[in-house]
């Protein structure tokens, strides 16, 4: 960054253009963001009497809710699991197809990203539903002998989750492998190394630090996520964000309600802390080289 | 290619790789087909073929004005968001003190909020202040998760920018105000467009926000999908749906399209 000119009517200008320029976003975001947050916080730990900690004690005190809390974190597993089988493979061969494909399947990625999660998990019920089309394949290849009920399964929020998050998994790890030079590949095959070796210890380890950001980044939306959960899995697979849902909108125990988001938002920070810092670790490392 | 698609390791690489597609684009398809059925529910694969649901969901005034209230939330999310959140990448690419990092970390750092914690916080705040009324709640909400999106487009724009060109233009006698409309908003335009359209469909798509915050009598599209979805599978929902995703590819292809032109006029 350079300074900013000082010259003639500039040190006006300098002083009070940076004040001007950020005053609009700095004021929409103290008031809708910083200040609602804060007091969500504050209605966490308190109740009628003062500082309180009974709605974390709550929470902590009631095995059902760890039991939420444990299935939130499995869901994220299993979801960050899938969209890396899936999307390191896709994302590579995007990364290194050389020709009109690769713009085409790129927009064929993010198209599905734009299309609402709601409106894609609708398109997942019509094919869980027990004579719905996956029923249909199961019993027909012999996996099942009779129609299956994915509808309403935990099974089912996984892979309905798993889809609507792969598009950035495999966005992420494109530009990861994009900026692998493939001249390393070459050169570790033309020292001898198969082309399955050259990958794992060439490509992938310099990808490595991108393929854990883009598992922090499914893993964190993933256990934040409330449209597909709740639409896919109902009131028999609550995660942490229907739960919320819940005390918040039907059982209108908004101070729970508040602890529980409280409970999620720190969860999600301190992912996005280790994510934060993984990146910022690979620049360090890619600028010393 | 490195590696032959003939080789074994190849061809594991390419079927999982048709298979994230097959399974990314699974759903989308379920939703444009299913409703082209006649059997009265929804199936897939569809049985016989009817037009009757999509007609039906063209002319249903429920969705027509959900779909108005959608438009008119996500647009004026994305100017607002658009105006504020260039101003801001400006003055971040544009001066240096201190603090600066902090201040671009804050402003980004709705994106890693849930938006359900988002969600919980405003109706708490909305409820406690009586601050704004009707679908300006809302309309405030969508700004702040779609203000990040414009920035995160428009910084690495701005970043980029050649300041050269803009000091040209003031030794010339324009003001810095002329220097940034003249000189650097032609040169960004593209940046900022992609951010604006960005912020437009997380707005448009957005469903957590708008349960809590849409107004009672005008929920959004996605809203009424929602409620439509979790009530029963009418065959009008897929066919509302289906047209939505229609409506989404066509935009994207005229989109790409005007791009593909704009980067050949270049």
């Amino acid at each position: 960054m350079t300074k900013p000119e000082t010259k003639g009517g500039g040190a006006r200008w300098a002083l009070f253009a940076p004040a001007l320029l950020f005053a609009p976003c700095a004021f929409v975001y103290a008031v809708f963001f910083i200040w609602p947050q804060a007091s969500l916080l504050a209605i966490s730990a308190t109740d009628a009497a003062g500082l309180t900690l009974a709605h974390y004690q709550r929470f902590a005190g009631d095995s059902y809710y760890w039991e939420i809390l444990g299935r939130t974190l499995g869901l994220g597993a299993a979801v960050t699991a899938i969209t890396l089988v899936l999307g390191v493979p896709t994302a590579y061969l995007l990364a290194r197809v050389q020709s009109r494909w690769a713009g085409f399947l790129l927009l064929l990625t993010t198209f599905p990203l734009l299309v609402s999660a709601v409106v894609r998990s609708f398109g997942w019920m019509v094919l869980f539903f027990r004579d719905g089309l996956l029923s249909h394949g199961l019993m027909a290849l012999g996996f099942a002998d009779k129609p299956v009920q994915t509808m309403y399964t935990m099974a089912g929020v996984i892979i309905a989750l798993a889809q609507v998050l792969l598009p950035l998994m495999i966005l992420t790890l494109h530009g990861v492998f994009k900026s692998i030079d493939r001249d390393l590949e070459y050169a570790a095959m033309s020292l001898g190394a198969r082309p399955i070796v050259a990958l794992g210890l060439v490509t992938l380890r310099l990808a490595s630090g991108g393929i854990v950001a883009g598992s922090l980044l499914v893993f964190s939306l993933a256990i934040s996520a409330f449209a597909t959960p709740s639409l896919v899995g109902g009131a028999r697979a609550n995660v942490m964000a229907t739960a919320i849902y819940e005390q918040a909108i039907e059982l209108l125990d908004w101070p729970f309600a508040a602890a529980l988001a409280t409970i999620l938002l720190v969860t999600v920070l301190a992912l996005s802390l280790a994510y934060g810092a993984l990146l910022e670790g690979r620049g360090e490392r890619e600028a010393a080289r | 290619m490195t590696i032959s698609f003939r080789s074994p390791l190849g061809f594991v690489l390419l079927l999982l790789a048709v298979l994230a597609f097959g399974y990314l684009l699974l759903p989308i398809l379920v939703v444009v087909a299913a409703p082209l059925g006649d059997t009265g529910y929804l199936a897939f694969p569809p049985r016989g073929l009817t037009f009757k649901w999509y007609a039906a969901a063209l002319h249903d005034t429920r969705y027509l004005s959900a779909l108005a209230v959608s438009l008119r939330i996500a647009l004026t999310s994305a100017l607002i968001a658009c105006t504020i959140g260039v101003a801001a990448a400006y003055g971040l690419t544009r001066f240096s003190f201190p603090g600066r990092r902090l201040l671009e970390a804050i402003f980004l750092s709705p994106l890693i909020l849930p938006t359900l914690v988002l969600a919980v916080g405003l109706t708490l705040f909305f409820t406690r202040t009586g601050l704004l009324v009707g679908s300006w709640k809302l309309v405030a909400a969508h700004v702040i998760v779609c203000t990040p999106y414009v920035l995160r487009v428009s910084l690495p724009v701005l970043r980029r920018f050649d300041r050269s060109l803009e000091e040209a233009a003031r030794n010339l006698g324009a003001s810095p105000v002329m220097a940034f409309f003249l000189v650097v908003l032609p040169v960004v335009r593209p940046g900022i467009v992609a951010g604006t359209v960005l912020a437009f469909i997380t707005s448009f798509d957005e469903v957590v926000l708008a349960l809590f915050l849409a107004e009672p009598g005008a929920p959004t599209l996605p809203v009424m999908i929602y409620s439509a979805v979790q009530l029963g599978f009418e065959p009008s929902v897929a066919a509302v749906s289906g047209l939505l995703v229609l409506a989404t590819l066509g935009l994207m292809i005229l989109y790409h399209l005007l791009g593909t032109f704009g980067g050949r006029r270049n």
